[in-house]
């Protein structure tokens, strides 16, 4: 299987949304976390992608970390006056205009159902859709790279259709395959380690998406959109 | 080159860790001690983030194959260089030939051995730490195996070291007063409130109040604590953020875990505080069963200890340095 | 025996001309209690340094010197409650002391096998190079 990108044709729309309050809190001496009011949506994420070009270029900045509608900056030391830094970056907020990544897009292709879709019964019974509904709702959205993290190269796409929303495990499966791809909350992903997770499979992706030794290791960035193509329907 | 003798399971090449990679969900990794590193580092004249070797399970065996100049630091045992006793955090010569040996130390978690020159493995972005969830960094991205022969880096230029070796007070002692400890010694680990503390109301009191005992469930990535659970006054949906090492989450149950070195890179569970960074070396030498108290602390506070730790650290590299010039100098 | 009187500064007055005259660069006097060293400098006239008292020569007895100026630890700062134990025998490579330079430690190795039978600094003390730190009487 193979991943295609190729420059983002798709129009960008005016957006009008408004942004809502943030609010900062501390992690240790020099992390600050900023957190958006409001709903996790597309116009929130885009204030907080231009959030974190403006905050990255700040000098007395080590590392931005972008979360969903929020961000965490790592200065380089241990600030004197922490309320300083928070009036910063509330201001930063306040002012930053919505910014539109212009990413790539990335094809993955999916064998939904089959042995690695180990939750697409329950996704099913959460839902009240048939397993054939559940795997075309998935494949038929078009979605965002809204930010990476928790293993080296996930990306948590959004933009899944809300009749497949699925909350995540109370009780994590202990072995998850590497590939999985996964239904966690409103989100949605490709595992990219095996090991225990918390999110929902339906189905698999044979995709190389870190690579360590690359100058970028990662094959998702922020702003990409991400379809998903069906190459097996196994049901 | 070096070639392990003898090893327990999860010891690693570990360096100060690759910040910077934490926004595509790579953790910054790096030695639980890095304290430690930075010192052995300058006793045997490396930068001072420099490769180590990190073993956290005992005993441990290395044969060295060139005459090689090492420091043993972290723990607080006694090293064997062919059977006889040396000091920690002293950096000596070795023979070709020679076996170093590291015993279950007495009290803490974690030894760091430095070889002059560091371990030379890959560098990936900008480390050569061992992640060892995503399998990738150090030797090979796994954990070191009995019959691994690992090559060190050429020391450029190096001042001779003297003759009875020349070796650092460890931070535990030269810092006394900047790091206290219960008089029953129960850890005192400085934190500060983090963004969903209030949420825990009189919980939240009973978070610092309480004595915390380290769970046998902890590693790299995490300690979890044992202890009367605490508990948040509502559930609140997180949406996953950028978390840190030294962040106290509570999951649903009530105990919390302090994620460490491999911390995940992202969160969702809600944070009551943050350990200062000062004192996360002191987290990396606690071993499992250990008891540890959250003292409340400030920003000020936090940089009033990271000041100390870097004079410390500074007083090493440039005293080391004078004293190997003099007696090269005399010699 | 008589010995010489090496607090008195006459004597070493004449000593350090003899040394001049005969064209020697310096001379040093270790005892168990102290340490006299004489240096003769070209065109400063001599530097003469007096530590202790110099008490009876021990022909057969080596002292361990201070490798460098600093503080002297007897036993290591992170050690507690051993306390040391003197005489006790002692091979060459084993670390008899130390020098404490801020938060750097300059083991002192013993250099020769025998008995390590006297201190001849304080715990504590700021020695200086060459100061006499332990005097090891050599065993067969």
């Amino acid at each position: 299987m193979i991943a295609t990108s190729k420059p983002l044709v798709s129009s960008h729309q005016i957006v009008t949304a408004t942004k809502g309050r943030a609010r900062v809190s501390f992690i240790g001496g020099r992390s600050f976390l900023l957190e958006a009011a409001g709903e996790f949506d597309l116009p929130a994420q885009r204030f907080i992608w231009a959030l974190s070009h403006v905050v990255r270029d700040w000098a007395d900045v080590a590392e931005v970390i972008p979360g969903m509608t929020n961000l965490l900056a790592i200065f380089t030391a241990t600030p004197e006056d922490p309320e300083f830094i928070v009036g910063r970056l509330l201001e930063a907020w306040d002012s930053v205009p919505s910014l539109d990544l212009s990413g790539k897009t990335i094809e993955i292709s999916v064998h939904y159902g089959g042995a690695y879709a180990t939750d697409l019964a329950a996704v099913c019974d959460f839902s009240g859709l048939s397993d054939r509904e559940v795997v075309r709702l998935h494949h038929d959205a078009t979605y965002r790279v809204f930010a990476l993290g928790s293993a080296p190269g996930f990306g948590y796409l959004h933009g899944l259709d809300a009749r497949i929303y699925m909350p995540r495990k109370t009780v994590p499966s202990l072995k998850m395959e590497k590939g999985c791809v996964t239904i966690g909350g409103m989100q949605t992903g490709v595992a990219m380690l095996t090991g225990p997770n918390g999110w929902n499979s339906i189905g698999y992706a044979d995709l190389q998406m870190f690579d360590p030794t690359s100058s970028t290791p990662a094959l998702m960035a922020p702003g990409d959109t991400v379809r998903f193509v069906p190459d097996r329907i196994e049901l | 080159m070096i070639e392990i003798v003898e090893t327990g399971p999860f010891n690693t090449v570990q360096d100060l860790g690759r910040p910077g990679y934490r926004d595509i969900g790579v953790s910054a990794g790096g030695a639980m001690d890095p304290l430690a590193v930075r010192i052995g580092n300058i006793l045997v004249g490396n930068p001072q983030d420099a490769a180590a070797i990190e073993i956290q399970m005992f005993p441990f065996k290395l044969r060295f194959e060139v005459p090689t100049v090492f420091a043993v630091t972290g723990a607080d045992g006694q090293p064997l260089l062919e059977g006889r006793a040396l000091l920690s955090w002293c950096a000596y010569r070795a023979e070709a030939g020679q076996i170093l040996e590291l015993k279950q130390p007495p009290k803490l978690a974690r030894a760091y051995i430095v070889l002059g020159g560091g371990i030379d493995v890959p560098v990936l972005m900008g480390s050569r730490s061992t992640a060892l969830r995503g399998g990738f960094g150090g030797n090979a991205g796994r954990p070191l195996m009995k019959g691994d022969r690992i090559e060190v880096c050429a020391l450029p230029q190096p001042l001779p070291l003297p003759a009875g070796g020349i070796a650092a007070v460890a931070p535990a002692t030269a810092l006394r007063d900047a790091f206290p400890v219960a008089d029953d010694g129960t850890l005192l680990i400085r934190a500060i409130p983090a963004g969903e503390h209030e949420l825990f109301a009189d919980d939240g009191e009973a978070f610092w109040s309480q004595v915390w005992r380290i769970s046998s469930r902890s590693d790299r990535t995490g300690y979890r604590l044992s202890g009367a659970p605490i508990k948040p006054v509502k559930t609140v949906e997180m949406r996953s953020h950028g978390v840190v090492p030294g962040v106290v989450q509570v999951p649903p149950g009530g105990e919390p875990i302090i994620q460490m070195s491999d911390a995940n890179t992202a969160g969702g569970y809600p944070k009551i505080a943050g350990v200062i960074e000062a004192d996360l070396w002191r987290l990396g030498q606690a071993r499992a069963g250990s008891r540890l108290r959250f003292v409340r602390s400030t920003h000020a506070e936090a940089r009033a200890v990271e000041q100390i730790v870097s004079r410390y650290v500074e007083d090493i590299e440039r005293t080391s340095q004078m004293v190997k010039r003099a007696l090269k100098a005399m010699t | 025996m008589s010995t010489i009187d090496f607090s008195d500064p006459a004597t070493i007055a004449a000593l350090t001309e003899a040394l001049t005259a005969a064209g020697v660069d310096g001379l040093e006097v270790s005892g168990p209690v102290g340490q006299l060293r004489l240096v003769v400098s070209k065109g400063e006239g001599p530097h003469i340094r007096l530590t202790g008292g110099i008490g009876a020569n021990q022909a057969k007895a080596v002292t361990v010197k201070a490798p460098i100026a600093g503080c002297f630890c007897a036993i290591h700062p992170s050690v507690s409650e051993e306390t040391e134990t003197l005489p006790r025998r002692v091979s060459d490579k084993d670390v008899v002391g130390f020098i404490r330079i801020g938060s750097v430690l300059l083991p002192v190795p013993a250099g020769r096998s025998g008995l390590l039978a006297r201190r001849l600094a304080e715990p504590g003390a700021l020695v200086g190079f060459g100061d006499p730190l332990f005097e090891i009487e050599p065993q067969p």
